[in-house]
């Protein structure tokens, strides 16, 4: 889900930082007002704790793959979303600059769409609302593979606006999309019981530490069995990540099938379309080289000498810092 | 579980890097982050045919790797995160846009070819940059640098304090698999039952470590506000080291200086 | 003649709804005194020190610290006075190096950065550790962070030193570090321990403590050599007097 630097465009790289910037600016905001000088540290170790989470693996039961946490719901409904979002947007500065998961220069995108979606909407628009009467169990369930579910394909969504809007690939928006939605169902449902799983367990240890949560003397009777619906969805994801697998290992065939049906599609016409409007968007916003895959405009550098003289200087490049190197350390040893 | 000690290992190994007494790790940390971001955009901006353009600017991070000896191997292992994902994007292309170029002894090379090419090799400087940058300043310095481009406060002390415990979290959580691991040999990941209790049990231990942080902080004083001591100073190298990177950057990426060079060859 | 700087008169206290933790607890200590609280598993020892800076207010009786009242707005003098040394290293230590954790404190009660580094220096100077100065925190051993948290408490100046078990996890080479920099502070200080062989080595007074009470408050030697009242305790002999008893 973490974009690379390649994938975007400086423009869509721009727009994304100032979404997020705006919506980080009303977060410290919201988060000073609290006045809880107790939330930074542990801002600070709930996200070192999400590192941590993210390395876990959890086996999926039946399918024999592993499942893992990405962590906006669950940080939210701990910490709130505002805190949560700061929180989060720690955790991808953090994995973008140390483990090269994602760019820096994407990085607004990523928050974008893993900590604003997670955060805002997973936690304030979804888990909030559910959680507002009573909590039992059966809510926390519901919210958090809800929440997951959704805000990964919404993510995925973007991811995939993102990196079309940036004109960095030649495959149709459509194709793409209906490749990472299903993808992301699957990721968003296993992320969506382990965070309930998670959840439950607070919520009977220690309930007052849940976000959005009333004090609720009474204990809910009625009983939710968490198996039935791990059950449930653990079939649910066999179906999806069989049908997948039965897709991608037909492969080369199973895709070019459908590239060459697509191509001859009337779908081809629809991504035009959204080509094109895309494409009026960028020509009025920047200075950016054409997008236009149909009718390629071959501008110089594509040309032999181009390649050729690159290919020169980094050779150059390269012998002239081992030479350098060499000599530096003559000098030191003499 | 190897993922755990895997990133302790990381994290220290960069750190290593990062705190050696060298020319590159001495430069002034806003100089290198700011020509980073700079490059980076540059990158992500040549044209999509562009092959010899983003070989041409391959010099910056070849320049780093060298002078500063960092070992390729660990390198290149930080690429196979990100790249992968890449190249799956990047494959469509010769199938989507294949008018055709040239041939070399009779295979098509299609301009999808090409602009596949060139987003791999973007990819690859993209990320190679990014971690040259962090193996050749450390995080307190990559943080001054935050706070000197007026990044709000509260999130730089968040990503300092995520960074100050994220081994000490690893080290729980890898406790708390093996103990789990020692009493289920046949599981390789944690079984469904357990997901819940195994987490949880992590999450309240941070919890209540962050608590007792707190209590520790505010008995020596503090009311919300973090001080840091860095002061950098800027040296006449620092400037030099900007101002004639920024030069090349700008010559490779805008002026036909490698069309020139080749057809010398041609 | 010493200042009494603590003061506690019949304390009592408990979490809400459970049962009481430190019942009816009273004591002075002077200005030079030593003291070790002792006790099994769940007395009251950590409790009773958490209490003295004020970490809980829910507590029936009274505290005084240097004749000042422990209460929601005295803490941030007392705690200028008082320095606590927490049984876990990394909930100390949460700055990224080392001397940024001890300029921490300094930095807080708004010194100078010159100031600040004088008062780093002499910290580092007091507990031996001048060669840690730059070193990452994570970096370091279990018995160096040891030596690093009592460094964050002295740049603080403190009048008073409490401790909970600071010599769990330590080596012998570190843990006899630990015993010569206690002697040579020379104020205060206040230490929760199993170790008895340490409080023996430091502390001229002990506190006996069970099921939330003071059972004995006199002279060291003389309670830790009383096998008797030690094992009707569930504590046993200081190590050391194993041999000789």
């Amino acid at each position: 889900m973490h974009m690379a630097d390649a994938l975007v465009s400086a423009t869509v790289a721009g727009i994304m930082y100032g979404a997020t910037a705006t919506v980080t600016g009303y977060s410290i905001k919201k988060v000073r007002k609290e006045n809880d000088p107790r939330k930074i540290p542990v801002m600070g170790v709930m996200g070192a704790f999400v590192f941590a989470a993210q390395m876990i693996n959890f086996t999926v039961p039946g399918t024999g793959s592993s499942g893992h946490l990405c962590g906006g719901i669950l940080l939210s409904a701990i910490l709130g979303p505002f805190a949560g979002f700061l929180t989060m947007i720690g955790v991808l500065a953090i994995q973008a600059l140390i483990f090269a998961d994602g760019g820096i220069l994407a990085l607004g995108c990523n928050i974008w769409n893993i900590a604003f979606y997670g955060c805002f909407i997973g936690a304030l628009l979804i888990w909030k609302p559910i959680m507002k009467r009573k909590a039992t169990k059966g809510k926390i369930i519901i919210a958090s593979i809800l929440g997951s579910i959704i805000t990964l394909q919404i993510g995925a969504f973007s991811v995939g606006i993102e990196t079309f809007a940036s004109g960095i690939s030649a495959l149709p928006f459509l194709t793409f999309i209906s490749v990472m939605q299903p993808i992301h169902l699957a990721i968003g449902i296993i992320e969506g019981l382990i965070t309930s799983a998670v959840l439950c367990f607070i919520y009977e240890a220690r309930p007052e530490l849940l976000y959005g949560i009333r004090e609720d003397l009474n204990k809910n009777k009625r009983r939710f069995s968490f198996r039935k619906v791990i059950i449930i969805f653990s079939s649910l994801t066999i179906l999806i990540a069989g049908g997948l697998s039965l897709f991608s290992s037909e492969y080369p065939d199973g895709l070019e099938w459908s590239i060459k049906k697509i191509t001859n599609s009337t779908e081809i016409e629809v991504s035009g379309d959204i080509y094109e409007g895309f494409e009026k968007i960028q020509e009025t916003t920047s200075v950016l080289p054409d997008y236009n895959f149909k009718d390629s405009d071959l501008v110089i550098g594509t040309s032999l000498s181009g390649i050729i003289g690159g290919l020169v200087v980094a050779a150059v490049c390269i012998g002239g810092c081992y030479i350098f190197k060499f000599f530096r350390k003559e000098v030191i040893n003499e | 579980m190897n993922k755990l000690n895997k990133a302790i290992y990381e994290i220290q190994s960069i750190e290593d890097l990062s705190s050696r007494d060298s020319f590159i790790n001495n430069i002034h940390p806003l100089i290198k982050f700011i020509l980073t971001i700079i490059y980076i955009s540059l990158v992500v901006s040549i044209d999509k045919y562009n092959i010899g353009g983003v070989i041409g600017m391959s010099i910056y991070p070849i320049f780093l790797l060298i002078i500063c000896d960092i070992p390729f191997k660990d390198t290149f292992k930080k690429l196979k995160i990100v790249l992968p994902f890449i190249l799956l994007i990047g494959i469509f292309n010769p199938f989507f846009d294949n008018k055709i170029l040239f041939t070399i002894n009779d295979i098509k090379i299609s301009t999808g070819v090409i602009s596949m090419i060139t987003l791999v090799i973007k990819g690859i400087l993209t990320i190679l940059v990014s971690y040259l940058l962090i193996a050749t300043t450390t995080i307190d310095k990559i943080c001054y640098s935050m706070d000197k481009m007026h990044l709000p406060k509260i999130f730089i002390t968040e990503v300092l304090f995520i960074y100050r415990y994220i081994t000490v979290l690893i080290k729980e959580a890898s406790k708390i698999i093996e103990a789990y691991s020692l009493r289920a040999p046949n599981q390789k990941g944690i079984n469904y039952k357990a997901w819940g209790s195994l987490l949880g049990q992590l999450l309240l231990r941070s919890i209540d470590k962050a608590e007792n942080i707190y209590e520790s902080m505010s008995l020596r004083g503090y009311s919300g506000n973090f001080y840091y001591s860095y002061n950098i100073k800027y040296n006449k190298k620092d400037y030099i080291y900007f101002i004639i990177w920024l030069f090349l950057f700008i010559t490779m990426r805008f002026l036909p200086i490698l069309q020139i060079v080749g057809n010398i060859f041609i | 003649m010493s200042h009494i700087h603590i003061d506690v008169q019949n304390l009592s206290f408990a979490y809400e709804k459970e049962e009481p933790i430190l019942k009816n607890i009273s004591f002075t200590a002077k200005e030079n005194d030593s003291i070790g609280i002792i006790g099994a598993n769940g007395v009251g020892k950590s409790t009773l020190l958490k209490l003295l800076v004020g970490l809980n207010l829910n507590f029936q009786g009274s505290i005084r610290v240097e004749n000042i009242p422990v209460e929601k707005n005295t803490l941030s003098i007392i705690r200028e006075r008082i320095g606590f040394v927490f049984q876990d290293s990394d909930n100390q230590l949460f700055m990224s190096n080392v001397y940024e954790d001890i300029a921490f404190a300094p930095r807080n009660y708004g010194l100078s950065e010159e100031e600040v580094k004088i008062r780093v220096e002499n910290a580092l100077k007091l507990v031996h550790i001048n060669n840690l100065k730059d070193k990452k925190i994570h970096k370091l051993s279990g018995g160096e962070k040891k030596l690093a948290s009592i460094a964050t408490i002295f740049s603080m100046t403190p009048d008073i030193i409490l401790m909970d078990e600071p010599s769990i996890a330590l080596d012998p080479k570190n843990r006899r570090n630990l015993i010569n920099i206690l002697n040579e502070f020379q104020h205060l200080k206040i230490i929760a321990s199993h170790d008895l062989d340490m409080i023996l080595d430091t502390c001229n007074r002990t506190i006996l403590m069970a099921k939330g009470e003071i059972i004995k408050d006199g002279d060291t030697r003389e309670i830790l050599t009383d096998k008797v009242l030690l094992e009707a305790n569930n504590l046993e002999l200081p190590l050391s007097m194993q041999k000789i008893i």
